[in-house]
């Protein structure tokens, strides 16, 4: 198959492109919704978010040395919490170490897996693969952790009574909390399992169309797409199975004692 | 020698100069129970009675370690329940909450979920362990395959007190079991209690606002003011003639003195 023709955007195109968000504020503002500044702030902030990460990654991929790829992974690690954090009204006691220590081991091991192990690429810190890879997964496990901490937080919160029922009856913290974890795990899970079975059907995914728009056989893009959901999968479930596991036990004393809230 | 000790009742649990403090939210210690000394007695019933706020049931979660406290300390049956593991001494003192929960299922699962927590075979709807609780607090067997939470207030309660009772505590604690409870519910419970006392010999220690509790069954009552004690001694006695003005301006309250003639 010949290489395609790619077509590179102008700023002239871009700016066509861009008019589109005038034309949503227009009628955002015709609804009388009042999102109209935070529709142009949210794309201004975009406009410059990625320009300044373009120049960043070319800058990255210039350098190709490992030490610039692992800042920006630990980076991007730090955005995830912070972005989790900003989501949520309630937190957990030590949210930001529970959820910050379970994002570093369960999308770490995952993107490292993953790279390593399935896409076997060589360096290992080639950052055309490891970055986006990373980024999909580290953009995807955020979401599943947010669900997870504020769940959890939730829930604990409403069945305090239920919870101090057991523990009078002699049950362990694990045991009287085990209906919150069930459903704080259960919630960070349902939004990727629902992605996986609309996938291809309701929606083409974004990694999958911009592979085929820069060429690729779409037979490849679609493995992708197989493998980069599979390990998004294991990262939501790695991440929000630590959380909800760690998280658990700060609401409790070693003497299985509810803290106060 | 004092009273309960003549009449050959055993002490069973200890409270010696106990307080609690907690932090306020705005970072100053809010004193909520200050030395605090009595003993609840094997085969007795210990009521525990003051205005909201006073400190009961703060008092009331340290005896099964639901809270500790910050000074003091409280024995059971002589040994400072501080060294015993929180989970062994939960089964030895249950606790019945304010509001009866009920788990998801049946009456009889109810029933069964002190021992899944001990991670024992819970025992069947024909066993002994469940037929004593459900005589102990006048439930009849056939309800015990209905789903614990299309149950009435008063049946709830019923349960609850079951449920605690399974794990054949040595102390019983409630946490003003009547207060969603009508009066003709209430005097069947106050039965209840009196029977499960007597008949398990056991030391129950009540939190209430209700009189008609205090007045029937309490044998050793207790009043708190601002988290100190203010008069204690037998039940009926201390309703009838109150000891200090504290206590009397308690009783005189509208409220109180009409529940108390009824």
């Amino acid at each position: 198959m010949n290489k395609p023709h790619i077509i590179p955007l102008d700023v002239i195109q871009l700016v066509y492109a861009y008019a589109l968000i005038p034309l949503s504020l227009g009628l955002a503002r015709l609804q009388h919704i009042g999102h109209e500044k935070q529709l142009l702030w949210s794309s201004m902030r975009m406009l410059f978010q990625l320009i300044a990460v373009g120049y960043l990654l070319h800058l990255v991929f210039a350098i190709n040395s490992p030490l610039p790829v692992v800042l920006m992974l630990l980076a991007m690690a730090g955005f995830s919490l912070q972005v989790a954090g900003s989501r949520i009204k309630k937190r957990m006691p030590n949210f930001y170490r529970v959820v910050g220590s379970s994002i570093i081991i369960g999308c770490g091991g995952v993107t490292f897996y993953f790279c390593l192990l399935v896409v076997g690429y060589s360096p290992w810190f080639d950052p055309r693969y490891l970055i986006p890879l990373a980024g999909m997964i580290f953009g995807n496990a955020m979401n599943g952790a947010s669900l997870a901490a504020e769940r959890l937080s939730s829930e604990m919160h409403e069945r305090r009574e239920e919870i101090e029922c057991a523990l009078s009856l002699g049950a362990t913290s694990r045991q009287s909390a085990a209906e919150a974890i069930r459903n704080a795990y259960s919630a960070a899970l349902r939004p990727t399992i629902n992605t996986m079975a609309a996938t291809g059907i309701v929606a083409l995914p974004g990694m999958m169309t911009g592979q085929i728009l820069s060429g690729t056989e779409p037979i490849i893009a679609v493995r992708y797409q197989i493998a980069i959901l599979c390990a998004i999968t294991g990262a939501v479930a790695v991440t929000s199975f630590l959380i909800v596991q760690q998280g658990y036990r700060r609401f409790f004393t070693e003497a299985h004692q509810l803290k106060q809230e | 020698m004092n009273q309960q000790q003549k009449s050959g009742h055993d002490p069973c649990v200890e409270f010696i100069d106990v307080g609690v403090t907690k932090l306020s939210p705005a970072a100053m210690n809010m004193v909520i129970l200050d030395r605090i000394s009595f003993t609840a007695w094997q085969g007795q019933i210990t009521g525990i009675i003051g205005a909201s706020g006073s400190g009961k049931s703060t008092l009331i979660r340290l005896c099964n370690r639901l809270d500790d406290p910050s000074a003091g300390t409280i024995k059971l049956n002589g040994q400072n329940i501080a060294t015993i593991d929180p989970l062994v001494l939960r089964r030895k003192v249950a606790m019945v909450l304010q509001k009866p929960f009920m788990f998801h299922g049946t009456l009889l699962e109810n029933l069964q979920r002190p021992f899944m927590f001990r991670n024992m075979t819970p025992p069947s709807a024909e066993s002994q362990d469940i037929a004593r609780v459900l005589d102990l607090v006048q439930l009849s067997r056939e309800m015990l395959q209905r789903d614990a939470r299309s149950l009435s207030g008063g049946e709830q309660q019923r349960v609850n007190l079951a449920r605690a009772l399974v794990n054949r505590p040595e102390v019983l604690l409630l946490d003003e079991p009547t207060s969603a409870l009508d009066r003709p519910s209430t005097a069947r419970l106050a039965s209840t209690l009196s029977n499960i006392c007597q008949s398990e010999h056991l030391a129950i220690i009540v939190v209430t606002h209700d009189l008609y509790l205090a007045e029937h069954i309490v044998n050793h009552l207790i009043y708190l003011e601002e988290g100190r004690i203010k008069e204690q001694g037998a039940g009926a006695q201390m309703l009838a003639m109150p000891q200090t003005n504290a206590f009397s301006n308690f009783l005189a309250q509208p409220e109180r003195e009409q529940k108390l003639s009824s």
